[in-house]
């Protein structure tokens, strides 16, 4: 008995730890790794010049660290999207709540600079926030009407599409300076990360994802199902709240400063369910996490390094990987369930 | 002390403020068991999910003792009451281990950790269910009648003075129907459980209830000791037997007459 608790404790430190330093290996290939190649010893500061100082300082730890924080927070957005609708496949861009965001964000940079205003990240974020609280809106509305879980995903694609036209047409209208800067966001992007976005980003997103930790009980509970949660003392309507607005709060977060990025909120918190061999959220949380920063560092470095010059977008690569994943989850569906 | 430990005062119970059965005098007092029985559809769940606090009651009141129930905290009510419902469990990646130990949510601190107290309750719950040889087991991977045992486990690991359970010998065999009934007695006698359940087995309900609720149209149609219920004439009356023209024959009338003799 004690043994096996033990092992679980046991594989769930390990599976942690080896996400833990699997973000570090690729956070610091990341700033490694680029149009100029810098070294360990340039790195540590025993070497190199200025110039690798300011492309490390001022480009290279930014965007990483923007990686590392926005992975995150993509991954525990999907995942608290899965648990909400008990749905595997459900996630902030299938359900169209990337879209939403993207939507305000880009009907806000537009107007605002149209009247020669800079948007300034918090404005951003607010704007995605709402965005996604709109696709919410709608996703919730469907599912009442719609028991089956796949056409809930059918209905989350469809409004995705529609806040897509609609942001396309937006930028269509948009001065042509305006259109490289939008153009290379709406395709989800990395690039250009200041270190104000990154004080802004972590701040919104570490206090949502520590709120979210301490919901581990609650969402543990509501895992069983909305009956048996209400029987042992949960209360159901606060926690629906807690999640839709945490989960809008990191879709928005993403997409205000990186653009819709795909399929990671599916694929990493399935793969880290797989390596923990557990659904307990006070280990799925901050496990998903670090998963989503692992497989958003490593899909950057693809983005950056496999046709360079030219960079991919992020959602390009993400897809490669994430979407084998999403299929893969589909199939492995045992029969009976809702998918 | 109270008289009864659960009662109803004119409690009106359905679906979106329709009342769908009205004014349910029920008066039970401390460690009996009372048994709903009535044609399907009669809203046997309706009437344990709105007790159970699942469903806003309609009208009227219930009471524990000698609190309202509308106005328990859901953390209070959590450690007095838990159920057995028909609704499916979603238990992935959890062993069955794992989902009798949900039943300890209402005693553990904030993230939920099992102390060695919640532990050896489990434990010892899933000896008392015999549940215990099942317990490494994977819950998605067990039988219907292994499940509803786990499901009685985690309801008692809860540690209530009262359950509420829906038609929970349905997918049991005779041998753990009887074992199933036999655990809520013993629970009964040794810490005054207090029991509602739903029953489709006539027979079982005769012998185990102490009280019998029968339902059937907008009002309690009989409530009683079992002696008073099962009659024959009535339990025709109440499952519409006659109607059904399942009388004529013989060997279902002395079926009848067989579940309500007498002693």
């Amino acid at each position: 008995m004690a043994g096996r608790y033990k092992n679980r404790t046991c594989r769930a430190v390990m599976v942690l730890a080896a996400l833990g330093v699997g973000a570090a290996f690729f956070f610091i290939l990341n700033i490694c790794i680029g149009s100029v190649r810098i070294t360990l010893p340039e790195l540590t500061g025993q070497e190199g010049g200025e110039t690798v100082r300011k492309i490390l300082w001022d480009i290279r730890l930014p965007r990483a660290a923007a990686v590392l924080i926005l992975g995150g927070a993509l991954s525990l957005a999907g995942y608290l999207l899965q648990t909400f609708f008990n749905n595997p496949i459900a996630g902030p861009f299938v359900l169209g709540i990337s879209s939403g965001a993207k939507m305000a964000v880009a009907l806000v940079m537009v107007f605002l600079m149209g009247k020669g205003i800079r948007v300034s990240s918090a404005a951003m974020i607010l704007a995605a926030f709402f965005g996604a609280m709109l696709s919410m809106g709608f996703v919730l509305l469907m599912s009442r009407k719609i028991n089956n879980m796949s056409m809930l995903v059918v209905s989350g694609v469809m409004i995705g599409y529609i806040c897509s036209a609609i942001t396309e047409l937006v930028v269509t209208f948009a001065e042509d300076a305006d259109i490289v800067n939008l153009h290379n966001w709406s395709r989800g992007s990395f690039s250009g990360m200041t270190w104000e976005n990154v004080e802004v980003m972590a701040a919104v997103v570490s206090v949502t994802s520590l709120a979210v930790f301490l919901m581990s009980k609650p969402l543990a509970a509501y895992q069983l199902g909305d009956a048996y949660a209400k029987n042992v003392g949960v209360n159901i309507q606060l926690l629906r709240v807690g999640i839709v607005v945490f989960s809008s709060i990191l879709s928005a977060c993403i997409v205000a400063f990186a653009g819709p990025i795909s399929f990671v909120g599916i694929a990493a918190p399935h793969l880290v369910k797989k390596l923990l061999r557990t659904a307990e959220p006070i280990l799925m949380v901050p496990a998903c996490f670090l998963g989503g920063s692992v497989f958003c560092l490593f899909c950057d470095l693809l983005a950056k390094t496999m046709l360079a010059p030219t960079e991919l977008s992020i959602s390009t690569v993400t897809a490669i990987f994430g979407a084998p994943v999403v299929l893969w989850v589909m199939v492995k569906r045992r029969k009976g369930s809702h998918v | 002390m109270y008289e009864y430990y659960f009662m109803t005062k004119k409690m009106c119970v359905g679906y979106d403020r329709k009342p769908l059965i009205k004014e349910m005098e029920i008066a039970l007092p401390k460690g009996e068991i009372l048994s709903l029985i009535g044609p399907n559809g009669a809203g046997k769940s309706t009437v344990l999910k709105s007790i159970a606090g699942q469903l806003q009651l309609v009208g009227g009141s219930a009471y524990l003792g000698d609190e309202e129930l509308g106005e328990m905290k859901p953390s209070e009510l959590a450690q007095k009451m838990s159920v057995v419902l028909t609704q499916k469990v979603r238990a992935e990646l959890k062993n069955c281990r794992d989902v009798v130990a949900t039943g300890r949510y209402p005693y553990t601190g904030w993230f939920g950790i099992l102390s060695k107290e919640d532990e050896r309750i489990v434990d010892e719950v899933m000896e008392l269910t015999h549940t215990a040889g099942i317990r490494e087991q994977e819950f998605d991977k067990i039988s219907d009648g292994q499940k509803q045992r786990v499901m009685l486990a985690r309801a008692i690991c809860q540690e209530p003075e009262i359950v509420v359970l829906d038609e929970p010998t349905s997918y049991l065999d005779i041998r753990y129907k009887l074992d199933f009934l036999s655990i809520l007695e013993e629970l009964r006698e040794q810490k005054g459980l207090t029991v509602i359940m739903s029953l489709h087995e006539l027979d079982l309900a005769k012998i185990v209830s102490d009280k019998i609720l029968c339902l059937k149209g907008e009002y309690v149609e009989r409530y009683g000791t079992p002696e008073e219920v099962f009659e024959p004439d009535f339990m025709e009356r109440l499952f519409g037997l006659k109607e059904g023209g399942f009388l004529k024959n013989k060997k279902f009338s002395a079926y009848i007459r067989q579940i309500c003799a007498q002693p």
